[in-house]
């Protein structure tokens, strides 16, 4: 089951399980949006946002956590929470969750939660989402990391979607597709005849529930290219790039079983980083040409991302100050003459009341 | 000529700024205002007790053609100068000096 907060959040949810996900909102009006399961709405003190949602303010969705607080933590334990890190519900719920989870001594393997964020394109997106993340990321995640007591934290860009101009529904569609690509990893191995390796659903639950930042792609393999030229090439664009890695697994779907041996040279791959990855090998009738979907396990420090948001903040932030400045204000050169200007300044301020430039002017010698 | 300018205006005193004040307020009211005036204005304020000092400070404006002295029905009349109005707008400005009332004109 999966979990939805917030509006972004929730529609990811319903889209990756149809009719049986359970979706969080502060607004009644924002969950009759989305098809689920179950809906639960936080309830927010305004009205305001009891009808349009949280409107950018994490704060609104913090203050609400309290009244779903015991049936959330219930609920989330071992699931998958989907949220955006940009508006104000899922930001304010999930950062409470978060804290909450941080402040735990050790949570069970089987209780872990997978979270996947969906964090804002800082060049497009309004400069809202983008400080609400950058808190986002440096409050909550940050602890969560040193906490240990999530599972997998997936990160997904809207950048995509901004740039190639994706209709957000398809975007959707894409990201659950994406999701699924490694969510399947465990079905195939069911369905499909194993040739080598192995990866059950044990092995996989395990996988899931190490707390940290996890990048997954699927792409053709072509034994004759090596394999590391093969994965920086299709990393997954939807999410945001790898860094050094810490574990890894793949499967490898090939159409000919006489291909098996073909996996050894991504072993060998990554024995160069010492990683030792979960792999399987599977015999796949339909497919023309080999198949991997591979994962990989990074703990990239939420610092380093919450610096990449500063930068663009603080550009953006700069550009609006140098635009305003450019819009509103003239700032021309100017030839000051100071005994002129005090002469001026002198004359304004003696009106017609002055004695005497009054007689002098009555006398027309000025 | 405008630094020469400049040198007579920063030359001039206090009772020179006001015997110019004087001479234009008169005009003013058109009344015609003398030496005699100017003197008795002068030693009103305590600016001087001889009639030659007061003479002596007229003389020195109306040479610098800031002053222009006519004699009317046996009088000595003071009329400013277009180039005295200027003078006493400048002085004025500055701030360096204050005006007083002339108690012929105002007593």
């Amino acid at each position: 089951m999966s979990v939805g907060v917030g509006g972004a959040g929730s529609k990811l949810a319903s889209l990756l399980d149809e009719g049986s996900a359970t979706i969080f909102d502060v607004s009644g009006v924002e969950l009759d949006k989305v098809e689920a399961c179950s809906k639960i709405r936080a309830v927010a003190h305004s009205s305001k946002a009891q009808l349009k949602g949280s409107r950018k303010d994490p704060e609104i969705g913090r203050q609400a956590f309290q009244s779903v607080k015991n049936k959330a933590l219930d609920l989330i334990k071992g699931q998958t929470v989907f949220c955006s890190t940009g508006g104000g519900t899922g930001n304010g719920l999930c950062s409470v969750m978060l804290e909450h989870l941080s402040a735990l001594d050790s949570i069970s393997i089987t209780n872990k939660t997978v979270f996947v964020f969906v964090v804002p394109y800082a060049q497009r997106e309004s400069s809202d989402f983008v400080d609400n993340t950058i808190s986002f990321l440096e409050g909550p995640v940050s602890k969560a990391i040193d906490a240990g007591n999530t599972g997998n934290l997936i990160v997904f860009s809207n950048k995509v979607k901004f740039e190639q101009r994706i209709p957000e529904k398809t975007f959707n569609k894409m990201i659950i597709e994406s999701l699924n690509h490694f969510l399947h990893i465990p079905i195939k191995g069911e369905e499909l005849k194993q040739l080598d390796g192995n990866i059950d659903y044990e092995d996989f639950c395990l996988y899931k529930t190490k707390p940290y930042f996890n990048h997954f792609c699927q792409f053709e393999y072509d034994q004759d290219v090596p394999f590391g030229k093969q994965l920086k090439a299709n990393y997954n664009e939807l999410l945001l790039d790898p860094e050094g890695t810490i574990e890894s697994l793949f499967l490898l779907e090939l159409p000919n079983p006489d291909l098996t041996n073909s996996f050894y040279s991504i072993l060998d791959y990554f024995a160069e980083d010492d990683v030792s990855p979960m792999y399987s090998v599977l015999h796949n009738p339909e497919l023309k040409k080999p198949l991997i979907t591979v994962s990989l396990l990074y703990s990239r420090k939420p610092l380093e991302l919450v610096d990449d948001f500063n930068a663009i903040s603080g550009r953006h932030k700069r550009n609006r100050v140098e635009k305003s400045l450019d819009q509103y204000v003239t700032l021309s050169r100017l030839e000051v003459d100071l005994t002129n200007e005090a002469e001026k300044v002198w004359r304004e301020s003696h009106t017609e009341g002055d004695e005497v430039l009054n007689v002098l002017k009555r006398i027309g010698k000025l | 000529m405008k630094d020469l300018f400049d040198k007579q205006v920063a030359s001039l005193r206090d009772y020179h700024f006001l015997i110019l004040y004087w001479a234009a307020k008169a005009e003013s009211q058109h009344i015609k205002y003398n030496i005699t005036n100017a003197y008795d204005d002068l030693k009103y304020h305590r600016i001087t007790r001889t009639k030659q000092s007061a003479v002596a400070y007229i003389e020195s404006l109306t040479t610098l053609c800031f002053l222009s002295m006519v004699e009317e029905h046996n009088r000595k009349n003071l009329y400013i100068t277009n180039y005295g109005a200027k003078v006493l707008e400048l002085l004025y400005s500055q701030n360096i000096y204050s005006i007083k009332p002339s108690n012929f004109l105002e007593g």
